[in-house]
C-alpha cells in the first residue's frame, strides 16, 4: 500500500483505552480514550504534563500494550500482536521523531539512519544507497560521516527524522520534535515535517506549543487522560520548505 | 541482525572503551596465557625426558632400548617378577615366534638359566652355580652392554661370552680366543672358545663403571648349552622352554601398545598360559618404568598448576561478566532507541554476546601468544626442547569463546528485557 493514498482508511483507531499504572493506588494515565487518525492526516496532541500524552504515544507506538481496549495500527490489532510481532510492526510501519534526538552517539550520520533497515534485514548497498537519499531529503547530504556530537541540534533532528522514514513507514510519531531546539531551527524541523505531510505520511505530533501544534489539521486536547477536545484547525500552517513561515 | 553488522557494533564498543576492553581482556590473557605456558612447559619436560631415552645409554640417556622383560610370577606375590630367570620355564619357542611377528615388536631375546658345578680355565676350576643361555641378539638388541674385546658367539657352537667379572675370576685372566670346561651341576663337561668380553656394567651406566660390583656372568648359545625341553601344548613338539623374555619393541613410543599385544598374548593362547600352573601367572615389567613414572609425576604436576592457573581464567570470566553488566547499563538508552528503531530482543541479546565473545576470544588468541612466549623462554632458560602441544591452541581458542558466552549471557539477556520505554527515559 502505498503512502501516498489518501483514502478515508485509518490509520491509527484506539478504542475505548485505558492504561492503568499502579502506583500504590491505580492510576488511569488513559482512560477511555478512543480516537481515529485517518490516513494522510496530520494531528496534533495537547495537554499538560501528566495528561497521558506520552502514554498515548508510546501505545500508538506500540512500545507498551493498553491496559484494556484496542489498538489498531494499519488494520492490525496491536494488542493481540505478540512481542516479535509488534516490534516488527513498530520497525515497519512506524517512525519516530524524539525531543531529545535519540541518535546512537557512537554511529555516524548514515549509521544512525540505516539502524532500522538493519533491523528489518534490507540488504548492505540497498540501505546506504536510501540512506544517501534520506540524508539529501532532509537536506544534510553533507554531514553522513559526522558523528552526532559533531552535528548541531537541527541537524540532529534532521538526521533522526531521515532515521524514522528509513523503512518507509506509514505514520510518523513526533513527540515534541522542536522541543529542543531554537524557534528558527524549530521552524525548519516545522517545514520538514509539513514536507512529509504532503508526501502522504499519516503524522502525529506531541506538543504543548500552541503555534507548533497549528501546523495539524486537527489538534487533540488531553487533559487527565481522558479527551477534553478536538479542534479543528481553520487555516493550519504550511511553511514551504526555504520559504519560511 | 545480520552477523557482519553485529560484528561491527560490537567491534565498535569494545574500541570505544580502548583501556576498558584492554583490561576485561587481560583477565583472560593471564588465565589463558598461565595454561598455555604451564602446558608447553610440560610437554617440553616430557618431550626431553623421551628425547632422553632414546638416546640411549651410550649417549648419557637414562635407560636403553625400549624393551621389556616378560617372567613368571606367583600371582599374589608382589615384585620378584621372575629376574635372573629365577621365574618358571614355560616360554616355549612357540611363543616367541609369536611374540615375533606381533606387531610393533623388533626382536624376541629368551633367556634362560643353566646351573653348572664349576668353570675351569688353565687347569683351575672356580665353583659357579649357573651361566645365561640366550641369543646373539642380548647383546645388541637389549642393551646387555658393549664388548670390550671379541664379539658375539654363534648358535649352535660351542662358544662362551664372559663379562670382565668372570674374565678376571681366575688366576690368569682370559681374553679373547682361550678355551674354558663348563662343567654342568650333572657333571657333563662341555669346552667353549671365549669369543668375546663384555664392559663391566651392564645396562644402566648410572651405576658407574664400578666392575667389581658386579658378579661374574658367563653366556652361551642355547644350542648346545641349553637344555630344558617341554612339549609345546600348540604344536605337539619338544622344544626348549626359557624362564624369561626380554620383548624389543620398534621404539619407545610403541612400548605401552607392545607390552599391552604381549599381555594380551599370554593371557589369551599362549602355551606359557597353559603350561603355568593356576597359582601363576605371566608378568610383563617395561624396564624404563622410572621414565614413566616421571612422566606420569610431570603430568601430574603440570595438571596441578593447570588448574590453578584455570582459576584465574574463571576470574577473567567474571571479569567480563562485570564488564558487560555495567555496558549494558550504560548502553540502557542506547537499547531503548534500538527497540524503538525495530530491533528485536533478540539482537540486543545478540548484540551483547557477541561483544562478550570477541573479549573471550580476544582474550584467549592474546593469552596463547603470551602462553607460548614465556613457555618458548622458559625452555629456552632451562635448555629444554620446545614442545608446544598445538591442540592447546584449539582448545583455548574454545574455551576462550566459552568464557565469553558464559560471562556475557546474563547481561546481554538482562539488556534484552528491558522495556524501551524506561529505556528511553533513562539518563
Amino acid at each position: 500500500m502505498s503512502v501516498n493514498e489518501r483514502t478515508n482508511q485509518a490509520a491509527v483507531t484506539v478504542q475505548d483505552v485505558r492504561k492503568t499504572y499502579q502506583v500504590g493506588e491505580p492510576v488511569h494515565a488513559l482512560d477511555k480514550v478512543s480516537l481515529n487518525l485517518k490516513r494522510g492526516s496530520y494531528t496534533a496532541v495537547m495537554g499538560p504534563s501528566g495528561s497521558g500524552k506520552s502514554t498515548l504515544m508510546n501505545l500508538i507506538g506500540c512500545l507498551a500494550n493498553p491496559t484494556e481496549g484496542r489498538v489498531i495500527v494499519n488494520g492490525k490489532d496491536v494488542t493481540q500482536l505478540s512481542s516479535r510481532e509488534r516490534t516488527r510492526l513498530r520497525g515497519i510501519e512506524i517512525g519516530f521523531v524524539f525531543q531529545t534526538f535519540n541518535l546512537m552517539p557512537r554511529l555516524t550520520a548514515q549509521e544512525n539512519i540505516v539502524q532500522p533497515m538493519v533491523a528489518q534485514k534490507v540488504s548492505r548497498s540497498e540501505r546506504n544507497e536510501r540512506a544517501k537519499q534520506l540524508l539529501e531529503r532532509v537536506g544534510i547530504g553533507d554531514r553522513a560521516d559526522h558523528r552526532p556530537n559533531e552535528l548541531s541540534g537541527g541537524q540532529r533532528q534532521r538526521v533522526s527524522i531521515a532515521r524514522a522514514l528509513a523503512n518507509a513507514p506509514a505514520l510518523i510519531l513526533a513527540d515534541e520534535p522542536t522541543g529542543n531546539l531554537d524557534s528558527e531551527t524549530g521552524a525548519n524541523i516545522m517545514e520538514l515535517l509539513s514536507e512529509l505531510y504532503e508526501g502522504g505520511h499519516t503524522i502525529l505530533m506531541v506538543t504543548h506549543d500552541r503555534d507548533i501544534a497549528e501546523h495539524a489539521d486537527k489538534i487533540i486536547h488531553l487533559l487527565d487522560g481522558v479527551i477534553e477536545r478536538e479542534e479543528i484547525v481553520d487555516s493550519p500552517v504550511r511553511p514551504t520548505v526555504g520559504g519560511g513561515k | 541482525m545480520d552477523l557482519f553488522e553485529n560484528l561491527r557494533m560490537a567491534w565498535r564498543t569494545i574500541r570505544g572503551h580502548r583501556l576498558r576492553s584492554t583490561l576485561t581482556t587481560l583477565g583472560v590473557v593471564i588465565g589463558i596465557g598461565s595454561v598455555i605456558a604451564l602446558v608447553t612447559l610440560g610437554a617440553s619436560l616430557q618431550g626431553a625426558i623421551i628425547a632422553d631415552v632414546a638416546a640411549g645409554p651410550s649417549n648419557g640417556g637414562a635407560a636403553g632400548p625400549p624393551k621389556m622383560t616378560v617372567g613368571s610370577q606367583l600371582q599374589s606375590a608382589d615384585g620378584g617378577s621372575g629376574e635372573g630367570g629365577g621365574g618358571l620355564a614355560v616360554f616355549t619357542e612357540y611363543d616367541i615366534q609369536q611374540l615375533q611377528g606381533t606387531e610393533g615388536v623388533e626382536t624376541v631375546v629368551p633367556q634362560g638359566s643353566v646351573s653348572l658345578s664349576s668353570v675351569t680355565y688353565s687347569g683351575q676350576p672356580v665353583a659357579k652355580s649357573a651361566m645365561t643361555a640366550t641369543t646373539p641378539a642380548y647383546f645388541s638388541q637389549t642393551g646387555a652392554g658393549n664388548f670390550s674385546a671379541g664379539g658375539p658367539f654363534s648358535p649352535g657352537e660351542q662358544e662362551v661370552v664372559l663379562n670382565e667379572a668372570a674374565a678376571t675370576m681366575f688366576k690368569q685372566n682370559v681374553s679373547v680366543g682361550d678355551s674354558i670346561t663348563v662343567t654342568r651341576s650333572g657333571g657333563e663337561r662341555i669346552n667353549a672358545t671365549v669369543l668375546g668380553i663384555l664392559e663391566g656394567s651392564s645396562s644402566s651406566s648410572e651405576f658407574g663403571s664400578s666392575d667389581d660390583s658386579l658378579p661374574p656372568e658367563i653366556y652361551g648359545p642355547t644350542d648346545p648349552f641349553y637344555q630344558t625341553q617341554l612339549v609345546s601344548p600348540a604344536t605337539g613338539e619338544n622344544q626348549r622352554v626359557y624362564s624369561q623374555l626380554t620383548v624389543v619393541a620398534v621404539d619407545h613410543d610403541q612400548i605401552d601398545p607392545v607390552s599391552k599385544r604381549v599381555t594380551d598374548y599370554f593371557t589369551a593362547d599362549s602355551d606359557a598360559q597353559r603350561l603355568l600352573p593356576s597359582s601363576h601367572g605371566v608378568s610383563v615389567q617395561v624396564v624404563d618404568e622410572s621414565v614413566r613414572q616421571m612422566q606420569s609425576l610431570v603430568s601430574t604436576f603440570t595438571s596441578v598448576v593447570t588448574g590453578i592457573a584455570v582459576i584465574s581464567l574463571i576470574v577473567g570470566a567474571i571479569g567480563i561478566a562485570n564488564i558487560m553488566l555495567v555496558s549494558v547499563t550504560e548502553r540502557t538508552r542506547e537499547i531503548g532507541i534500538m527497540k524503538a528503531v525495530g530491533f528485536q530482543n533478540r539482537d540486543i541479546l545478540q548484540l551483547f554476546l557477541v561483544e562478550a565473545v570477541i573479549l573471550g576470544l580476544a582474550g584467549s588468541v592474546f593469552g596463547i601468544i603470551v602462553g607460548v612466549l614465556a613457555g618458548y623462554s622458559t625452555t629456552a632458560f632451562l635448555a629444554l626442547p620446545f614442545i608446544f602441544p598445538i591442540e592447546w591452541a584449539g582448545i583455548a581458542v574454545a574455551v576462550g569463546m566459552f568464557v565469553g558466552v558464559v560471562a556475557g549471557l546474563y547481561p546481554a539477556w538482562n539488556g534484552a528485557r528491558i522495556d524501551p520505554i524506561e529505556a528511553l527515559r533513562y539518563e
